[in-house]
C-alpha cells in the first residue's frame, strides 16, 4: 500500500475504534456528570454485555463465520442482538446501583469509588469463573463486502458501526436535550438540590443515568465484538482504560466531550500504532491521561473545579 | 434565663482516637479484664511477639512456613499503603509499582542474569565486593542486607516523583493518576529487558547470605527476616502515628483547608507520606524477590494494589494492628482456608453427586471473593475489623451535669501560653490597604483598608454577603488578592500560602467550624502547635528524648489553653471532636488557634449558634485574651459582644467599608443602619 | 381569608444545633408575608422546612389545613407551593426557556403551560427576549427575573421567595418588587424571607421578625415600620429572653 492508503486506512481503523469508545465513554460521562463518581463497574458491565451480545446472536442460530446474512434479514439480527444487549446491559446498570451505590451516595470522598473497583471485580470474576479464560469467537454474520477508498479497503462492518454509532449519540442527544427526562438529568448535574425544588427525582433521574448509560455500554461491546470477532473477559480492562481516557480529555461529564475525546483517542491508538510499537500504546494512552489530569484537568469541554481538590 | 451552670448532656459512648487500648475490644468480659488496662497492649504485644517467634518451631511444615512468610509480606505492604491512605488519605492505587520498584532494584543487583561486560570502571565495586569478575562480565553481588534500605530509598524517590504530579489533585483524581503509574511501571518492566529481563522475569536472584551461610531454599530464614521487617514497619508506623508528623498527615486527611490554616505545609507532608509508604513497599519488594529468588512484571500489577487496599479495607483503615490482621487474614484464606474448602466441597459434591461442587476451585475465585469482601466492607464496616477510632468510657453523670467552673484567673506566668504579645510597634500590627478580590465578574472586597494596632480588638461587621469571611480569606492566604496589601508585623504577606502566615503569627477560626472530626480534642489543639514544635521523621522514629520531652511539654500547653473554657473541654480532652456539642467545637477550635501561639487572632463568628449564655461567657474569654494583650480581629454580628469588646469597630457592606469607629458611633450610623435594614424605595 | 401556611411550634435542628425555637407563622391566602431578621437568625431554614429540604424535629407545618409532614418535595409543588431561590440558582447551561420549562416540571404540558408562558412573559418582557440564551450568561437582575417565572411555571397558590433582592443593584431590586406587588394581585399568595427590611416593608401586608431562630416581632407591616426594635434584632442587640 501506499503511505497514503496505509495512513488512510488507520484512519478507518481509527474511527471505528473511536466510535466504540465515544459510546463507551459517553455512558461513563453520563453518570459521572450527574454524581460526580468514577464508576469503574462500568467497565465491567461492558465486558458482560459483550458476552450478551454474543449469546444474542447465537441464539438467533448464528455462530462464528458459518452463517451469513444479507438484507433484511441482517439488519433484523443485528437490531434483535443490539436491543437485548443494551436493554440487558442497562438493567445491570441499575442492578449495580441499586444494591452497591445507593447506599453510599451519603457517604462523602472516594468510598463510593472503592466500592466500584469491589463491584467491578466480581463482575470480572463472575464471567472469568464461568465462561473460563479463553476469548470466545464472537459470532459475524455479516457479508464480506468492500470498497476500494483511494487505497484503503473500507468494509461493510465498519459503516455498520459508524451508523449504529451516530444513530444513537444522535438520540442521546435528542433526549438529553428534547425530552423532559433528559432535561431534568441535565438539570439535576447542573444543581442538583435546585432541581429537587423544581420537583424532579433525582433518584428516578440517576436510574436513568445508570440504564442508558450502561446501555451506551451494551452497544459499545456489540461493536467490539462485532469489529474483532472475538470477546473474552478481559476486554473491560483495555477498552476501559481508552475509554476512560477519552472521558477525561473531552473533558470529564461532558457528552460533547466524551464523543469527541473517543475519536481521538480512536484516532491516535489506530495512527499510533503505525508509529510507536503496538506493546506501547497501554503506556501512551495511560501517559496522556495522566498529563491531561494533572495539567488539564478540565479536558476539552469540561466544567472548571470538577477535578481540583 | 438558662442556668449558665449546667453543661449540655452529650451522647453516651464518645469515641477516642488516642492510639492507646489497641485490644479494648477484647475488654468486654474476658480474662483481659485480669490485667491493668495500661499492661494490656504490652502484654499482648508481648505475647504476638513470643508467638511468631515460636511459630516455626511448633509448625514444622515447610509449606505453611513458606505461605506464612508470604503473609508477612503481604502485611508489610499493608502497613506502607496503610500510612499514604489510612494516615494521610490519599488514596493509591498503583502502590503496587513501589513493590517493582524495590524487587526489581533488588533483583537488577542479585541477579545472574544483568552480566554487563567488564572494564576498569567496576574495579572500585569489586574491591568492595559488590561484584564479582568472572571471565568478560560482571555479576553483582551486592549484599541483600545492604539493599533493603537502598531499594526503600529508591521506592521513596519515585514515592516523591510519583506523588508529586497528584498534590493539587481532588481525591478519585489522585487515585487515577496513582492508578496510571502503577500500569506504567510493570508495562515498562515488561519491555525494557536489558534491565528486567522482560516477561520472563528476573530469575536466578542470589539468596541472602549471613555471615557467609547462604539462605536456601529451606523457608524458615526467610520468615524471620520477614516477621523482623513487619515488627520494624509496626514499630516505625506506631511512632509516626502519635508524633508530630502523624498528627499533620491526620489533619490533611480530616480537612486540608484547615490543615493548611494550622501551619501544616501539604505538599511536603503529602509527600513525605508518598515517601515514607513508597520505602516500606520497597523493602518488601527486596524482601519478597529475595526469597522467590525470581520476578516478573505480573507479580506487580493493578490485581496486587487493589488486593492491598481489600486487605487495608478489611483489617480496619487508618488502624496498624488492624491492617497487618486483614492482611494476615486474607493470605491465609487464600493460601490455606481455600484450599481446605475446596477440598472439602469436592467430597461434598462426591457426596451429593453434584458434578460442579466436585470441580470447583476456590483458590481460583480468590478475586472474586476480594471484590465480595471490598463491596461488604464499603456497605456494611467501612471502619473494619479493626477501627482505627476506638471507643472511651463515658462521661460519668457527675461528669457531665458539672457545674462550669469559670477557669481561675490566669497569672501572669500561665498566660504566655495564650499567644504572642510580643509585638509592640512601630506601626500598627496588621495593616490593609486597597484590598480588592474578584471571583470572576463578582467584586467581593473593593478597596478595603483596615488597621489593626498592637494589642487591640478590632470588629468587623456586615450583612449577609459583605464580604466579611472573604477578607479573612484574602489576609490569610487562602484567597489570593487581585490588587492591594497586606502587611503584617511590618512585613508583606499578601502572596504567602495559609501554612507560612500561620507561621507568621496568624492565626484564625472559621464560620462554620473547621476541626479535624475523627481526631480528639487533644490531637486537634495539638495540631495547632505543629509550627511551634521541631520534631521531624526522624525525632519520631528514633524518639529521642528531645522530642519526648517537646511532646509532654506540647500537651501540658495544650491543656492549660483548653483550661481557659474552665472545665467545659477538659473533661473531654481524648473525645472525637465529632462528638461534641456545638458550643463546644467552637470552643475547641478557637483552642486549636491559639495554640499555635499566635500575635493576631482572627476570630470568625465565634458564638454563632451559642445561647446568650454561652454567648457571655465565651466573650468573657476572649476578654481574657485581650486583656493579656493578645491582638483580635472579631466577624460578630451580635453586637453586644462588640460593644464589650472591641476598641474599633469596621462595617462592611456590599465588599466595601461603609462605616469605621468606635462601637457607639458605628451602631447609631445611619449609612450602617441602612446597610442592615435595606435601602428603601428609591426616591424618584 | 383563609389560612393558607402555619408553621406550629416548629423546631428544627442542623446537628445538635437548634435553629428554629418553637416558631409559628401563619400567612393567609392573597396576602404578602414577609420574614426578617439578620445574619443566622434561621431565615433560609424556615424557607427549607416549607419546601421540605429540613424536616422538623417537632411541630406542623400546616398547608391548606393538611399537615405537610412526610410529604415530598415534588408533592409540595404539585399542590401550589414553588421556591425562587436564593441566588436564583438557575441551571446555568440551560436555555432560559428549559429553566422555564423545568419550573413546571410537575405539571403536564397544554394550554395552560402555554398560558402561564405568556404569563411571565407579559411580566418579563426581557425574558422573553432571551429565551434562547444559556441562562448563565444573564445579568443579575434577569436571573431574577427568570427564577421568578421558573417559580410561576408551577402556578403557585403559594409563591416562596429567599432573598429576592440579594445581589441586585437598586434599580432592579425595585423592580422586582414592583413585579411582586402585581403577581400578588393577580392572586398569588407570597411568603418573603428578606434581608432588606425597608424594602419589604413598603409592600408587605405583615411580618414576622426572626432573631437567632425565635419570632421576637410580629404584625402589621405598617406598624413594623415604626418600631425601633428591628434596628434592635437587626444589630443583633435584643436580649432574647
Amino acid at each position: 500500500m501506499t503511505t497514503t492508503a496505509l495512513y488512510l486506512q488507520q484512519i478507518i481503523n481509527g474511527l471505528s475504534l473511536g466510535a466504540m469508545y465515544a459510546l463507551l465513554a459517553l455512558g461513563f460521562t453520563l453518570v459521572y456528570g450527574i454524581l460526580e463518581l468514577i464508576n469503574f463497574a462500568h467497565f465491567s458491565v461492558f465486558m458482560v454485555s459483550s458476552f450478551i451480545g454474543m449469546w444474542a446472536l447465537e441464539l438467533l442460530g448464528l455462530s462464528g463465520q458459518g452463517v451469513i446474512l444479507t438484507g433484511f434479514a441482517l439488519a433484523g439480527a443485528l437490531i434483535f442482538a443490539f436491543a437485548v444487549t443494551m436493554l440487558l446491559a442497562g438493567l445491570l446498570g441499575v442492578a449495580v446501583e441499586r444494591i452497591a451505590l445507593r447506599p453510599m451516595r451519603a457517604v462523602r470522598g472516594t468510598a463510593a469509588m472503592i466500592t466500584t473497583i469491589g463491584v467491578s471485580y466480581i463482575l470480572f470474576n463472575a464471567i472469568l469463573l464461568t465462561v473460563g479464560a479463553d476469548s470466545k469467537n464472537f459470532p459475524n454474520p455479516m457479508p464480506n463486502v468492500r470498497w476500494d477508498v483511494f487505497g484503503a479497503t473500507l468494509r461493510l462492518r465498519e459503516v455498520l458501526i459508524w451508523s449504529v454509532a451516530v444513530v444513537l449519540m444522535i438520540g442521546l442527544q435528542l433526549f438529553v436535550n428534547r425530552t423532559r427526562l433528559g432535561k431534568a438529568m441535565r438539570a439535576t448535574a447542573q444543581d442538583a438540590e435546585a432541581a429537587r425544588m423544581m420537583g424532579i427525582d433525582v433518584d428516578r433521574v440517576i436510574i436513568t443515568a445508570f440504564f442508558l448509560g450502561s446501555a451506551l455500554a451494551g452497544a459499545a461491546a456489540l461493536i467490539f465484538g462485532l469489529y474483532y470477532n472475538y470477546t473474552s473477559f478481559i476486554i473491560g480492562y483495555s477498552a476501559g482504560l481508552r475509554a476512560f481516557t477519552a472521558a477525561v480529555l473531552g473533558g470529564i461529564g461532558s457528552v460533547t466531550g466524551a464523543m469527541v475525546g473517543g475519536i481521538i483517542i480512536g484516532l491516535i491508538e489506530a495512527l499510533g500504532g503505525q508509529v510507536f510499537a503496538v506493546r506501547w500504546t497501554d503506556v501512551i494512552i495511560f501517559s496522556i491521561l495522566v498529563l491531561v489530569l494533572v495539567f488539564a484537568p478540565t479536558g476539552l469541554f469540561g466544567r472548571p473545579s470538577a477535578t481540583r481538590s | 434565663m438558662t442556668d449558665p451552670g449546667v453543661t449540655e448532656p452529650e451522647g453516651a459512648g464518645p469515641r477516642s482516637g488516642m492510639m492507646g487500648d489497641t485490644f479494648a475490644f477484647l475488654r468486654h468480659g474476658s480474662p483481659v479484664a485480669w490485667i491493668a488496662p495500661h499492661l494490656r497492649s504490652r502484654v499482648g504485644i508481648a505475647m504476638v511477639t513470643i508467638g511468631a517467634l515460636l511459630f516455626p518451631v511448633i509448625i514444622r511444615n515447610d509449606a505453611d512456613i513458606d505461605s506464612a512468610a508470604n503473609a508477612l509480606a503481604f502485611a508489610a505492604l499493608a502497613l506502607g499503603l496503610n500510612i499514604v491512605v489510612g494516615f494521610a488519605g490519599l488514596l493509591d492505587l498503583g502502590y503496587a509499582a513501589f513493590f517493582a520498584i524495590g524487587a526489581y532494584t533488588y533483583g537488577a543487583f542479585a541477579s545472574f542474569q544483568i552480566e554487563p561486560a567488564w572494564s576498569g570502571f567496576w574495579q572500585p565495586f569489586q574491591w568492595l565486593g559488590l561484584v564479582a569478575h568472572t571471565g568478560d562480565v560482571v555479576h553483582f553481588t551486592v549484599s541483600f542486607w545492604l539493599m533493603l534500605p537502598i531499594s526503600a530509598a529508591v521506592a521513596a524517590f519515585f514515592g516523591v516523583a510519583f506523588g508529586a504530579p497528584t498534590l493539587r489533585l481532588k481525591g478519585d483524581y489522585l487515585a487515577i493518576v496513582t492508578l496510571g503509574f502503577g500500569e506504567i511501571v510493570p508495562i515498562v518492566a515488561r519491555n525494557v529487558p536489558s534491565v528486567t529481563n522482560g516477561a520472563m522475569g528476573l530469575n536466578g536472584v542470589a539468596a541472602p547470605q549471613l555471615f557467609g551461610w547462604s539462605f536456601g531454599i529451606d523457608a524458615t530464614p526467610y520468615y524471620y527476616v520477614g516477621v523482623g521487617l513487619v515488627a520494624l514497619l509496626i514499630l516505625t508506623s506506631t511512632r509516626l502515628k502519635s508524633s508530630r508528623i502523624g498528627r499533620a498527615w491526620m489533619a490533611i486527611r480530616e480537612d486540608e483547608i484547615a490543615a493548611a490554616a494550622m501551619g501544616i505545609d501539604r505538599v511536603k507532608f503529602k509527600l513525605l507520606a508518598f515517601a515514607i509508604g513508597a520505602a516500606f513497599a520497597g523493602a518488601t519488594g527486596t524482601y519478597f524477590v529475595a526469597k522467590l529468588q525470581t520476578a516478573t512484571p505480573e507479580m506487580f500489577m493493578f490485581p496486587v494494589s487493589v488486593m492491598i487496599l481489600v486487605m487495608i479495607v478489611f483489617g480496619g483503615i487508618g488502624s496498624i494492628w488492624g491492617v497487618v490482621l486483614g492482611a494476615l487474614i486474607l493470605q491465609i484464606l487464600q493460601s490455606w482456608f481455600l484450599e481446605d474448602l475446596s477440598q472439602w466441597l469436592h467430597a461434598l459434591g462426591r457426596l451429593i453427586h453434584v458434578e460442579w461442587l466436585r470441580q470447583v476451585e476456590l483458590s481460583q475465585s480468590i478475586e472474586m471473593i476480594f471484590g465480595i469482601i471490598l463491596v461488604t466492607m464499603m456497605l456494611y464496616r467501612r471502619q473494619g475489623l479493626i477501627p482505627a477510632t476506638r471507643p472511651v468510657q463515658a462521661l460519668t453523670l457527675a461528669e457531665q451535669t458539672a457545674l462550669v467552673e469559670p477557669a481561675a484567673a490566669p497569672s501572669a506566668e500561665r498566660l504566655r501560653v495564650f499567644g504572642d504579645s510580643s509585638f509592640s510597634g512601630p506601626g500598627p500590627l496588621l495593616e490593609i490597604k486597597d484590598l480588592t478580590v474578584r471571583f470572576g465578574g463578582l467584586v467581593a472586597l473593593r478597596s478595603v483598608a483596615l488597621t489593626v494596632p498592637a494589642h487591640s480588638v478590632v470588629a468587623v461587621i456586615g450583612p449577609n454577603g459583605s464580604g466579611k469571611s472573604t477578607l479573612f480569606n484574602a489576609v490569610t492566604g487562602l484567597v489570593t488578592p487581585d490588587s492591594g496589601t497586606v502587611r503584617f508585623a511590618g512585613r508583606p504577606i499578601e502572596r504567602l500560602p495559609p501554612h507560612t502566615v500561620l507561621d507568621r503569627g496568624m492565626a484564625r477560626t472559621f464560620q462554620n467550624i473547621r476541626l479535624f472530626p475523627n481526631l480528639t480534642v487533644l490531637e486537634n489543639v495539638m495540631v495547632g502547635m505543629h509550627t511551634r514544635l521541631r520534631t521531624g521523621a526522624v525525632g519520631a522514629l528514633m524518639r529521642l528524648p528531645g522530642m519526648l520531652r517537646e511532646e509532654e511539654e506540647a500537651r501540658a500547653r495544650c491543656r492549660e489553653i483548653l483550661g481557659l473554657f474552665g472545665n467545659r473541654l477538659l473533661p473531654r480532652v481524648d473525645h472525637v471532636v465529632a462528638s461534641l456539642s456545638y458550643a463546644n467545637r467552637r470552643r475547641c477550635e478557637i483552642a486549636r488557634a491559639i495554640a499555635s501561639g499566635p500575635k493576631l487572632l482572627l476570630l470568625d463568628e465565634p458564638t454563632a449558634g451559642m445561647n446568650p449564655a454561652e454567648t457571655i461567657e465565651l466573650a468573657g474569654q476572649i476578654k481574657s485574651l485581650k486583656d493579656h494583650g493578645l491582638a483580635i480581629v472579631l466577624i460578630e454580628h451580635k453586637l453586644d459582644v462588640v460593644v464589650s469588646l472591641a476598641d474599633n469597630v469596621v462595617v462592611l457592606d456590599h465588599g466595601e467599608k461603609i462605616a469605621e469607629g468606635t462601637p457607639d458611633v458605628v451602631r447609631r450610623d445611619e449609612e450602617v443602619i441602612r446597610a442592615y435594614l435595606g435601602r428603601s424605595a428609591a426616591v424618584a | 381569608m383563609p389560612e393558607l401556611l402555619a408553621f406550629r411550634a416548629v423546631d428544627t435542628y442542623y446537628g445538635d444545633l437548634h435553629v428554629l425555637k418553637a416558631v409559628d407563622y401563619r400567612i393567609d391566602a392573597g396576602e404578602i408575608v414577609c420574614l426578617l431578621g439578620g445574619n443566622a437568625s434561621g431565615k433560609s431554614t424556615t424557607m427549607k422546612a416549607i419546601m421540605g429540604v429540613v424536616v422538623p424535629a417537632r411541630g406542623d407545618i400546616l398547608y391548606e389545613g393538611r399537615s405537610l409532614a412526610g410529604v415530598s418535595i415534588a408533592e409540595r409543588v404539585r399542590r401550589g407551593i414553588a421556591p425562587v431561590l436564593e441566588a436564583r440558582r438557575l441551571f446555568p447551561r440551560m436555555t432560559v426557556y428549559e429553566n422555564l420549562e423545568m419550573g413546571a416540571y410537575t405539571r403536564a404540558r397544554g394550554p395552560e403551560f402555554d398560558e402561564d408562558l405568556q404569563r411571565v412573559f407579559s411580566l418579563f418582557p426581557r425574558v422573553e427576549e432571551r429565551l434562547k440564551q444559556f441562562a448563565g450568561t444573564l445579568s443579575g437582575g434577569e436571573q431574577q427575573m427568570v427564577a421568578i417565572g421558573r417559580a410561576l411555571m408551577a402556578r403557585p397558590k403559594l409563591l416562596c421567595m429567599d432573598e429576592p433582592s440579594m445581589g441586585l443593584s437598586p434599580v432592579f431590586v425595585e423592580q422586582v418588587f414592583d413585579i411582586i406587588q402585581t403577581i400578588n394581585k393577580q392572586g398569588t399568595t407570597i411568603f418573603m424571607v428578606e434581608q432588606n427590611a425597608n424594602m419589604a416593608l413598603s409592600i408587605a401586608n405583615r411580618a414576622y421578625v426572626l432573631q437567632t431562630g425565635q419570632v421576637v416581632l410580629s404584625g402589621p407591616a405598617a406598624e413594623l415600620r415604626e418600631n425601633e426594635m428591628i434596628r434592635e434584632a437587626y444589630l443583633g442587640e435584643m436580649k432574647v429572653g
